[in-house]
């Protein structure tokens, strides 16, 4: 149990690292087209063992994303965000909840198989996506702007996480 | 109580989440300057529309303030203007006179409480009395013309005797020749009253505007009754005989003014002197 906190933690660590320290700095504008964010903080949330109380998960969210707030200047936009996405997390599992129950801890390609892990992580992340660019906008106004960003976010950031689970195929 | 108790137990992630969210929204909100000004906005929208329609309510409700207050305005400017017309005359030849002057005639606004107006002696009802300053033998007017003549008072309700009484006798004057008369009703049409004792050498035309002479202790100067709209000479009769259409229906009137004119008692006073 020790060893399963233990490696969600260093993982949350270097992960909020990439994602405030790396990803943050790229920035792929070419003639106008600004729509390309890389966003892999919500892994971490993906990632926490399946018997995670639900009121710990809307904390953790939280707390992980008031600390990527702090990075990116933007006081509340990803606590909001990722507060939404830990609670909705328990959804998105009952949703695709596979034929024989979660009986593994770890929400993983290597415990219930790739595919059930894309259609898992693609939901979530795409929620989130959408749920913090219409929260960065603040406005419907701006539905168009919002559903680009979403979608050419989502492309790129899935890419970079589903590489990364290929290579290093985790347990846990 | 231990009821709440497990409700919150059971849904305390829906609770946290609730409420982390509002925190979230109110960091947003106040430290996000773009988010602030569409939140700040928006809500503007939303309480701007509030506040207009609880403000059209609300002025439903005092349309009644609104309405006395702008009658009381009314009267007084319509005051300002008799005695600037009154105090411009009277200083033709004279530069410099008191101020005083000008505050001779003084608009009293009054409500219609009750109207007699098919009979031959009709009477205006007014809803204030000796309280308010009316006395016997003030003047009423209304926004076009006159209405008639100040009869009896009580405490809080007067009688006005109307221009559309047989009993009616007002000084008027045709105010292009300037040749005075006197204003009777002696038909039956409301709308129609009679200026006589104009001698047949005065010109007359159709049309032409019928003041007040500012002669009695009633009326200011000048004030407009009516135009002509016929006239004739009767045989062997030495004044006209002409009609003069009202400037407006009495009938429909709700509001009339009362005119205080400052040296009532004295002016009367000195015409009771020459009669005698």
């Amino acid at each position: 149990m020790n060893k399963l906190i233990r490696r969600n933690l260093i993982r949350a660590a270097i992960i909020l690292a990439i994602q405030v320290i790396l990803l943050k700095r790229i920035d792929i504008t070419f003639s106008g087209f600004n729509y390309i964010h890389f966003t892999i903080y919500p892994v971490i949330l993906a990632l926490l063992p399946y018997k995670t109380d639900k009121t710990l998960m809307v904390l953790i969210g939280f707390v992980m994303g008031f600390f990527v707030d702090m990075f990116y200047d933007s006081p509340g936009v990803h606590a909001a965000t990722s507060t939404f996405t830990a609670y909705l997390r328990y959804y998105i599992l009952a949703l695709i909840a596979p034929t024989d129950g979660y009986g593994k801890d770890g929400l993983t390609s290597y415990g219930y198989g790739f595919v059930w892990f894309v259609s898992y992580m693609g939901i979530l992340l795409f929620i989130h996506l959408l749920a913090l660019y219409s929260i960065e906008a603040f406005s419907f106004v701006y539905l168009n702007e919002i559903l680009l960003r979403s979608i050419f976010s989502f492309i790129a950031s899935f890419f970079l996480l589903v590489l990364a689970q290929l290579i290093f195929n985790p347990r846990y | 109580m231990r009821n709440l108790i497990y409700l919150i137990i059971r849904y305390s992630a829906l609770f946290v989440f609730i409420l982390l969210e509002c925190l979230s929204f109110y960091l947003i909100v106040n430290y996000n300057r773009s988010q602030k000004e569409i939140w700040s906005h928006s809500s503007n929208l939303f309480t701007g529309g509030i506040n207009k329609r609880m403000e059209n309510i609300q002025n439903y409700f005092s349309l009644q303030v609104q309405n006395d207050s702008l009658l009381s305005e009314n009267a007084r400017l319509r005051e300002q203007i008799i005695n600037y017309r009154v105090a411009s005359k009277e200083n033709a030849f004279q530069e410099f006179e008191s101020t005083d002057t000008l505050r001779k005639y003084h608009l009293i606004p009054v409500g219609v409480c009750g109207k007699t107006l098919n009979l031959r002696n009709n009477y205006f009802t007014l809803c204030k009395g000796r309280a308010a300053g009316i006395r016997p033998g003030m003047g009423v007017i209304s926004d076009k013309g006159i209405v008639g003549i100040v009869k009896t008072v009580s405490n809080h309700f007067s009688t006005v005797l109307l221009l559309t009484n047989s009993q009616s006798r007002i000084s008027a004057r045709i105010k292009d020749s300037n040749y005075p008369g006197t204003i009777v009703w002696n038909n039956s049409n409301p709308r129609i009253v009679n200026l006589i004792e104009v001698p047949r050498h005065a010109v007359v035309e159709i049309g032409d505007s019928i003041v007040c002479s500012g002669y009695s202790i009633s009326f200011a100067p000048d004030v407009f009754i009516g135009r002509i709209a016929d006239f004739k000479i009767h045989e062997g009769n030495s004044n006209y005989s002409i009609d003069v259409e009202l400037s407006e229906d009495l009938s429909a009137l709700d509001f009339v003014y009362v005119i205080d004119y400052h040296y009532i008692e004295e002016k009367s006073n000195q015409l009771e002197l020459e009669n005698e």
